[in-house]
């Protein structure tokens, strides 16, 4: 058996690995990438059939015959969901989209702010501070939801949008993942501006944040992602449509008599567009975060 | 993108004091200045994350109904009628826990073989491929309402894509995904995989990439079979991974929520309704926050005992191969 | 949804909390009952500033759109008063109308069903109505005993009667004359011959049966039907489980054994197979009307039948009600009696939305000739209405719902799931009975 010579740059370790038997090879990697592709398609034809069913008449889209062309094609859901009171799906997307982004702020400030001390300073306490940022990664939510409620009542803000924009904002990953980073930055610049009499708050702000875009980026994302899917909480805390978000106003919309299954597809779609786009965009820093997560440092 | 949790979170905590001090600084900070950097975090973890935690204790010690004015303190009274198999409360709470259970195990394997399946069909160079990665991990993005809303849907029994399809290759085409046993239990755990195994499946993937390819070289060299291949080279590799892994699934898969609450509603029956489910019917829609408080400690309880058997497990194998490493 | 804290010591803590309050009352000089208000004295009309009142509903369904209509009606015909209607589907809107109105986020008047207004009055969510009916000038001559008496909760009334609506037998028309079905079936005989004559004219399922709603219905129908009572009328005990019962779920299982309906059928697939024309009757509440109407759908309603007894049918019944203020806004509190009364007085119009009146005057006076639910309002006397037992509905979507639905799907025989459940219904209602103190 021959292999490679090792020194060889070969890109690919697939074809490294199996170059011996080139021919089957070949067809065998088409077949599998042919495979693959046909397999991502009926993954993802779900999604597809919620786009195609959001053009649909209400009858259309329980028919009994499902089929993958709306005939008529309308725009009637969208149109009786953007109008309907009780339904303000604009309303909702607004919501969903100023608590998100509020969200995903206050996470990625507070949690960089807080991750700084604890990469780069001794102090008094840092144990225990780090310790409980810790041992609150590893508590699950549960506990907190029951008394969360009586806290957020007690502040006023049950209804509110701020019941969803500010208690999840205190990030205890945020702020490990944070510190994770700064601890892997170079400390010299930092040394050297404050051997120049720059304040920490300076070498923060003007060396150690623009360094760490990439971190914040992510962070901010995978927050913005957590807080427009979250559902549980909203549900409950949100009363009127007004305040609701898109997730809670999707469970609303499944109504108790009657199934609009045209309705429900397209305030899905609605509530879909936005992370799509978003992820589409920005998937690189998505999925790298989501990678990164659960990888040492 | 729910609640992760790092790999080395103990160890980093542990070494915390240590690592800083090799890295200090030249100037000595103003006592007060860390405290000012920490302020803004430490008032709302404060607010949201410790003082909850430590409320919640008090009030499952508490005939809690939100809606009254009085709250009658009935010591360990909540957590002695679910555990009493002659109260009322103690029949539905561990009915739900065993939902959850049943949820976990049959969700939780599967959730950790299939992404990583996925993650070994992806891990080579092709056309289009950070573009397959992104498909997979598409649903994710999306939240479990519209998951459970879409899949609804699809499931239906009667006007359903999945059982006109079943119908189309001659399967049977009433099976009531969401109405009846087993189906429904398949139906949530078949969607659930749906639509989070590119989650896992990006960990490993990355896990993968950082495997030399040296290494299954050298095992080709060796005459060893794909399967050997496997596991003399792959899963020693995604070891830094696999407990985040295993111990993030399992803690998500224990807190299935909105996949019964939207497409089941709990049933047929109560059989699907989780524990998760239930303390918030109980404590949020009946106001009976003492019991529900009471509930979600000891679910927490259970949670964190299998996160520690599962630490354990990991700690061990790893400190044992460091050892012989040092040895050598 | 359960209420569930070990019992003998709870009550004695209760008891003493209580005792601690009522001291405090005493010494900080309150006489009243902490907490409640009666309703302001109602003069009829409302002269005071602008105010926009906050009106929370569930009528998501066809009957959305009428209501809305009276409401701008309303908005136009006062030029002081805007009324925000805020819709949230009826599930949701028990669930968090208590929450909101402790939280001081609730409306300022709302509409509920009429079972609900014992649990809610407890709660201390909605006031009493009592000096507000008297303005009106609504006294139990106005409506049937039934209804009145249910709307009456440790001798105050809670709530102003907007319409009643029971469940209906809906049938398709073409179907019934390819089948030669000149009348439609009132008792269990013609019932069957109907469906065996469906079956004949090539319709596989004429009845499809549903596992959950509305099918608890058609089971309270039935053991009203038998002569039975699902609970006991002081709320100590659940009876669900008696002969009329078992024998009213046996016949809901036995239209899937004997092949009229297919088994496992989903939530709402029922209605949905009867609109797509694929079964031939279904039982459905009448405000399912105008979603018919709508659809085009050859169809006709009428009383459900007397399957398994005497006529009888699960009825409710919408009611105005007044949410408890904790810091009243007296401009807002004078206005929503203008809305409440004048929306009694209108509630004709609201006969559009396939509802019946619950006032006698306005029942009578012709705004139902001609009308789909006219044959069912004519049976008005045989509608039955669930007693005012506090947290009733939360332990009957407990048990007896769960208890039918495992009846229906075959998961348990009819007679253990019903004993069960209404053992656990009955454990829940003792519980309650000592919480809320009755």
């Amino acid at each position: 058996m021959t292999a490679a010579p090792p020194t060889a740059p070969v890109p690919d370790r697939t074809v490294r690995v199996a170059g011996h038997r080139a021919g089957s090879v070949v067809r065998r990697r088409v077949a599998r990438y042919v495979a693959l592709y046909a397999l991502a398609l009926v993954f993802v034809s779900p999604l597809l059939y919620m786009l195609v069913t959001s053009f649909k008449t209400r009858a259309d889209a329980t028919g009994v015959t499902p089929s993958w062309i709306p005939d008529p094609f309308t725009t009637q859901a969208f149109q009786t969901l953007f109008s309907a009171s009780d339904t303000p799906v604009l309303t909702w997307f607004a919501n969903s989209m100023i608590a998100a982004t509020a969200n995903a702020v206050l996470v990625v400030a507070t949690a960089s702010m807080a991750a700084y001390p604890l990469a780069r300073m001794q102090f008094r306490g840092k144990g225990i501070v780090f310790g409980l940022v810790v041992a609150m990664l590893l508590v699950p939510g549960v506990i907190l939801v029951i008394p969360n409620y009586l806290i957020v009542s007690e502040i006023g803000w049950l209804n509110s949008l701020l019941a969803i924009i500010v208690p999840t904002a205190a990030s205890a990953f945020g702020v490990f993942f944070m510190r994770q980073f700064f601890v892997n930055l170079p400390v010299e610049l930092e040394e050297a501006a404050l051997l120049d009499g720059a304040n920490r708050w300076e070498v923060f702000v003007k060396i150690v944040l623009p360094l760490a875009r990439p971190a914040m980026a992510t962070l901010a994302l995978l927050a913005f992602l957590t807080n427009w899917n979250d559902f549980l909480w909203p549900v409950y805390v949100l009363f009127s449509p007004e305040t609701r978000t898109l997730p809670a106003g999707l469970a609303t919309l499944q109504g108790a008599n009657q199934v609009r299954y045209d309705l429900l597809m397209a305030g899905a779609v609605i509530a879909s567009v936005p992370v799509m786009v978003l992820f589409s965009f920005l998937q690189r820093f998505i999925i790298e975060g989501v990678s990164r997560s659960g990888l040492k440092g | 993108m729910t609640a992760t949790l790092p790999t080395d979170a103990l160890a980093t905590a542990r070494a915390s004091a240590r690592g800083a001090r090799r890295r200090r600084s030249p100037i000595d900070p103003a006592p007060a200045t860390p405290w000012l950097f920490l302020a803004p975090f430490l008032l709302l973890f404060g607010t949201f994350v410790l003082l909850p935690a430590a409320l919640g204790v008090w009030i499952s010690l508490h005939d809690w109904d939100y809606t009254f004015p009085n709250h009658p303190f009935v010591g360990l009274e909540n957590y002695q009628a679910l555990i009493d198999p002659s109260s009322t409360a103690s029949g539905p709470f561990w009915e739900s826990m065993r939902a959850t259970g049943i949820f976990t195990l049959a969700s939780v394997p599967l959730l950790l073989v299939i992404p990583l399946l996925v993650a070994m069909m992806m891990n080579a160079r092709f056309p289009g491929r950070n573009f397959l990665r992104a498909v997979y991990f598409a649903p994710f993005v999306l939240g479990v309402a519209v998951v459970s809303v879409l899949w609804r849907y699809l499931l239906d029994t009667n006007i359903g894509l999945v059982n006109h399809y079943l119908g189309l290759v001659g399967l049977p085409d009433a099976t009531a995904w969401l109405t009846s046993l087993p189906w429904a239990w398949v139906a949530l755990v078949g969607v659930t995989v749906w639509w989070t195994l590119g989650f896992n499946a990006v960990i490993y993937l990355a896990a993968l990439q950082d495997i030399p390819a040296e290494l299954y070289e050298a095992a080709h060299v060796d005459g060893a079979s794909a399967w050997q291949r496997f596991w003399a080279v792959t899963f020693p590799g995604l070891k830094p991974v696999l407990m985040f892994v295993v111990v993030n699934t399992l803690i998500l898969s224990a807190n299935m929520f909105g996949q019964s609450y939207l497409m089941t509603e709990g049933g047929p029956g109560r059989s699907t309704r989780t524990a998760i489910y239930l303390i918030a019917d109980t404590g949020l829609s009946s106001f009976q926050m003492g019991s529900a408080a009471a509930m979600s400690y000891i679910l927490t309880v259970c949670l964190m005992i299998l996160s520690a058997a599962i630490f354990w497990l990991f700690r061990d194998k790893d400190a044992r191969r460091t050892g012989k490493k040092v040895r050598r | 949804m359960t209420n569930h804290t070990g019992r003998g010591r709870t009550v004695r803590a209760a008891a003493l909390a209580a005792t601690g309050a009522l001291a405090l009352a005493a010494c900080s000089g309150g006489g009243d009952t902490p907490g409640q208000q009666q309703a302001a004295e109602f003069t009829g009309t409302y002269d005071g500033p602008e105010v926009t009142l906050s009106y929370w509903n569930g009528f998501t369904g066809g009957d959305g759109p009428f209501m809305q209509s009276m409401v701008d009606e309303f908005n136009a015909e006062h030029d002081n008063i805007t009324v925000e209607s805020n819709t949230i589907e009826w599930a949701e809107f028990y669930q968090k109308l208590p929450a909101a109105v402790t939280a001081g986020e609730g409306p300022d008047v709302g509409v509920m069903h009429i079972e609900q207004l014992s649990s809610n009055a407890v709660r201390q969510v909605i006031d009493p109505v009592d000096p507000l009916l008297e303005g009106i000038g609504l006294t139990a001559d106005d409506f049937t005993q039934e209804i009145w008496d249910a709307t009456e909760y440790e001798g105050q009334h809670y709530g102003v009667p907007l319409d009643v609506h029971s469940l209906a037998m809906y049938y398709n028309t073409e179907h019934f004359e390819e089948a030669g079905i000149t009348e439609p079936p009132t008792d269990a005989e013609s019932f069957g011959a109907a469906l065996d004559a469906l079956q004949e004219a090539g319709h596989e399922h004429p009845f499809w049966m549903p596992a959950r709603w509305p099918a608890h219905l058609m089971f309270l129908s039935g053991v009203w039907q038998g002569g039975g009572e699902p609970y006991a009328a002081d709320g100590a005990s659940a009876t669900f489980d008696s002969a009329e019962g078992v024998e009213t779920l046996e016949w809901m299982r036995s239209m899937v054994d004997d092949g009229y309906s297919p088994a496992s059928v989903d939530a709402d697939a029922q209605y949905v197979a009867f609109k797509n024309g694929e079964t031939s009757i279904t039982f459905d509440g009448i405000w399912q009307i105008n979603d018919l109407e709508e659809s085009g759908l050859p169809y006709a309603a009428v009383p459900v039948p007397a399957l398994l007894g005497e006529q009888a049918t699960w009825a409710s019944s919408h009611q105005f009600f007044l949410p408890h203020q904790n810091d009243p806004d007296e401009d807002k509190v004078a206005a929503a009696q203008v809305f409440v009364a004048w929306m009694s007085e209108h509630s004709g119009e609201w006969a559009g939305a396939g509802m019946i009146p619950a006032r006698e005057s306005v029942r009578t006076s012709g705004v139902l000739d001609g009308t789909v639910q006219e044959p069912i309002a004519d049976a008005i006397d045989t509608m039955r209405f669930l007693p005012p037992v506090p947290g009733l509905g939360t332990i009957q979507a407990e048990t007896l719902e769960v208890a039918v639905a495992d009846g229906v799907l075959g998961d348990r025989a009819p007679d253990v799931a019903l004993t069960e459940e209404a053992e656990r219904a009955t454990a829940l209602m003792e519980e309650n009975l000592a919480r809320f103190g009755g």
